[in-house]
């Protein structure tokens, strides 16, 4: 290989190496310019949401002509943000029905994926096609029903009406048993064989190994829930339950979004931190489950 | 012995898969099935099929259905198409920093919720020269546009508006997909004198044809689900002038604010059977080209 390579590595292999490269770095510098073009398409939105948020000036209406840096600098559209829209509370509730919704669901998902993969019990394939079957119905199609079945348990308004549907987590039943089925079936034996019962051996053994797939599938859900509007709409009535993405909607549903530009924007944005912030830490990781899985939950 | 451990594993296994089923049964199956005998009904009486026939011959309802082909369709053929593009430009980036910024910064938008985007756009589509993409329409001397207000624009909004939450999405999936085509497959293309379009054309796209159709049904189907951005910019009427009157408001209207469940199911399966068989066509489509 070496003997063969050796007599190729000629001032005019280089030449041609170099130029090669160079033609490589040119091309390289003219699809970085399109796509930087093309990413402040995705950015500007939020530059100039920010910018409203922070100008106090364009609090009665749309600054005319349209600016990117605030005329009267100020923090006091937060203050008015705040005190216009409870967003605290309902930041709290959104927390609260996520947090709910994540544990509910990758509990079931785990629990149910895991004895597909490796407890290979009688019909646990007809448990995993069901499953599966469930995804293609759309929410949609059963809202009603499901509005109906919470109407007559008397739990609209509560939370439960988040935490129950939680428990059928089609996708994240799927997602587990893939992962699962990669670790070793020996695991379970050796912990069988030291006497540990089978809930012990899942706890003990094969949750600790799935905290990849189950952080995949918290985000996933996370920001599913935290971004859902039409289920919060349909089931909560007063205010103080509110979820964030409800809270927001009604007040500019109620309000109309061309007054009070700026108290709107810094609401927006307070409404979107907390989202904003788990993309950036997690960005990388978001970015790969959705490539891997081709699917959001 | 072998048989009494057979046995007990189906046991425990039944009781790990107990939240899942309870799941499946309660929040899928039986409001399916509920919903199939409630758009039978109204006020509680068996009225055979006259909630479907209310629903077959309200315009409104093919109207909205219209609108939400519309919106949806145009959404995943640009969608689509602009998100290969795109993820062909990131592909062929050979700096893998910059090639995760762009991959980070495009796809933003798809983690930003439904409601703020509504909110964000309303603003920048504002219908006078005070929006922001009006004024700079206006720079370059185009009227201003009423994005949201005009009955033959809004729609087109909404797709703009839907690019760019969904462009990210979709690139990342073909990102993958690009990452997965053998290079093998190029050598032999570039020995065969392929140059870069006919690598792209004769190559890529044919390796890339599942996740393309892939996108596509998912695109379709998502777009069926269209309700709250709508509701959030044309509310309740599906505004202006019910360009932005969908399927599911339709359905919601009926439903939650005229109290008629039973005519909301009937369109509800309505929806359900058209999604279902738009899915198959476009499988079956997909089945042939494969051949």
């Amino acid at each position: 290989m070496n003997a063969r390579s050796q007599p190729l590595e000629t001032q005019a292999y280089k030449h041609i190496k170099a130029k090669r490269s160079q033609k490589v770095i040119r091309a390289n510098v003219i699809l970085i310019t399109i796509l930087l073009i093309g990413s402040l398409t995705m950015i500007v939105p939020f530059v100039w949401m920010l910018m409203t948020s922070f100008d106090w000036s364009a609090r009665l209406n749309i600054p005319f002509p349209p600016r990117f840096w605030p005329e009267e600098f100020s923090l006091k559209p937060y203050e008015a943000a705040f005190t216009n829209v409870p967003l605290l509370k309902y930041m709290m509730n959104s927390v609260l029905v996520s947090a709910g919704v994540i544990f509910v669901s990758l509990l079931s998902a785990t629990f149910s994926g895991y004895a597909i993969s490796k407890l290979r019990f009688k019909g646990g394939t007809f448990v995993l096609v069901a499953a599966l079957s469930t995804m293609m119905i759309p929410f949609e199609v059963t809202m009603i029903p499901q509005y109906l079945l919470f109407s007559n348990l008397n739990l609209l308004d509560n939370y439960l009406a988040f935490y129950l549907p939680a428990l059928n987590f089609a996708f994240g039943t799927f997602l587990t048993k893939a992962f699962v089925d990669q670790l070793p079936g020996t695991l379970r034996e050796a912990g069988v064989i030291d006497g540990a019962g089978e809930f012990r051996v899942f706890f003990s053994i094969f949750l600790p190994l799935c905290v990849p797939i189950i952080s995949t599938m918290a985000i996933l859900q996370f920001l599913a829930v935290w971004n859902d509007l039409l289920w919060p709409l349909l089931v909560l009535q007063t205010p103080d339950k509110y979820t964030v993405q409800l809270g927001m909607a009604m007040f500019t549903y109620n309000q109309g979004n061309s007054d009070l530009p700026s108290i709107i924007m810094a609401a927006t944005t307070v409404s979107l931190l907390p989202v904003l912030v788990v993309y950036f830490l997690l960005q990388k990781y978001i970015v790969e489950s959705i490539a891997q899985t081709g699917i959001k939950a | 012995m072998r048989a009494f451990r057979l046995k007990r594993t189906d046991w425990v296994g039944w009781i790990f898969s107990l939240p899942l089923l309870i799941g499946i049964l309660g929040f899928a199956v039986y409001p399916m099935v509920y919903s199939l005998f409630m758009s039978f009904l109204q006020n509680g009486e068996w009225v055979g099929l006259k909630n479907y026939s209310y629903v077959v011959n309200d315009t409104m309802f093919w109207k909205s259905l219209w609108n939400t082909l519309y919106m949806g369709m145009l959404s995943v053929i640009l969608g689509v198409s602009l998100s290969f593009i795109l993820a062909t430009l990131i592909y062929n980036v050979n700096f893998p920093r910059w090639r995760n910024f762009f991959k980070a910064v495009y796809f933003l938008p798809n983690v930003v919720s439904l409601v703020a985007t509504s909110i964000l756009f309303s603003l920048l589509f504002y219908p006078d020269q005070q929006g922001l993409l009006n004024y700079v329409a206006s720079l370059v001397g185009i009227e201003p546009i009423g994005w949201f207000t005009d009955p033959n624009v809004a729609r087109f909004s909404i797709v703009l508006m839907t690019l760019w939450g969904m462009l990210g999405y979709n690139t990342i999936i073909f990102l993958a997909a690009l990452t997965s085509v053998p290079k093998e497959l190029y050598e032999a293309a570039e020995v065969d004198g392929g140059n870069f379009f006919k690598k792209w054309w004769y190559v890529t796209i044919p390796y890339v044809r599942p996740v393309l159709m892939f996108m596509v049904i998912i695109g379709t189907i998502n777009g069926m689900k269209r309700f709250t951005d709508i509701w959030l910019i044309g509310g309740s009427a599906g505004n202006p002038g019910g360009s932005l009157m969908t399927s599911v408001l339709y359905i919601y209207r009926n439903a939650f604010m005229s109290s008629q469940m039973g005519v909301g199911t009937a369109a509800t399966y309505l929806l359900f059977l058209i999604i279902l068989v738009l899915t198959l066509i476009l499988m079956k489509l997909n089945k042939d080209q494969t051949k």
